[in-house]
């Protein structure tokens, strides 16, 4: 497992360098389109850690770790956690209960409607992106070393 | 009502690799397939033929509707599903970084 660190061979990496946007953006729209269509944010989060894992798989570590810095990924990751909460407790504050309405509800079926859902929708689809890339992060951080068995 | 035995079929499987399999990546695998079991005897009960998914969609009249509940349980349950697999396998390498099997039956000392 020692050449884990340099990824995998150059097609690989070249139809990764591709694919990642898309499966990227396609994350996005699912978040986006949370309180309209299936989906949502944990849906769409899976879908933008799974991109990034795609990086770490072709590319290795190394790279990632570059690309990606994830002590910011982490950091972005606990922010998310502080800002559901504070839309919780502005709905406290504003709406009159917990993660209570305080936004104008917008026009049915447009994307700039439901008052705080898209919001919660952002905050929880970064928070699942993170957070499962992170405990792949962790995971392959574990080296499996082949040995005698004991 | 076949369907359900079905479900419970593949809870089955899931049991029986659980008990029989000595490799500890197939114990967790199987770990995980007797949850899937779970779930899809979740969104099975929910099921109507028939019906749409519960979301109000624009120029849809009102129709028939699959019931919510149990698939907002299920997405918890997944998430859960996930935590709990991500803790197995971090302890299934910490295992091999120590005793250098996944067997199960040559894991035995307890220190040292």
């Amino acid at each position: 497992m020692n050449n884990n660190d340099t990824g995998m061979t150059l097609i690989v990496k070249t139809i990764t360098r591709i694919s990642v946007w898309i499966i990227i953006l396609y994350g996005i729209y699912i978040v986006l389109h949370g309180h309209l269509t299936p989906g949502g944010g944990f849906g769409g989060g899976v879908i933008i850690a799974l991109a990034l894992l795609n990086v770490l798989l072709a590319y290795g570590r190394d790279f990632t770790a570059d690309w990606l810095n994830p002590k910011f990924l982490h950091g972005l990751e606990a922010a998310s956690v502080s800002a559901f909460l504070i839309m919780g407790i502005l709905g406290i504050l504003v709406g009159g209960a917990f993660l209570g309405n305080f936004i104008s509800h917008g026009q049915l079926f447009h994307l700039v409607s439901a008052g705080t859902i898209p919001v919660l929708n952002i905050v929880i689809g970064i928070k699942v992106a993170m957070a499962l890339f992170l405990v792949i992060w962790v995971l392959s951080a574990l080296e499996l070393k082949e040995g005698e068995e004991v | 009502m076949t369907i359900y035995l079905l479900c419970f079929a593949l809870f089955l499987v899931g049991l029986y690799g659980i008990l029989t399999k000595r490799d500890l990546v197939k114990i967790i695998l199987s770990l995980t397939i007797m949850g899937y079991s779970a779930n899809l005897f979740f969104i099975l009960f929910a099921y109507r033929s028939q019906a749409l998914y519960p979301i109000l969609s624009e120029g849809a009249e009102m129709a028939p509707m699959v019931d919510p509940l149990p698939q907002a349980l299920v997405l918890t349950s997944i998430v859960i599903e996930l935590g709990t697999t991500a803790l197995l396998v971090a302890l299934a390498v910490r295992l091999y970084q120590k005793y250098k099997t996944f067997d199960i039956t040559k894991i035995r000392r307890l220190s040292g």
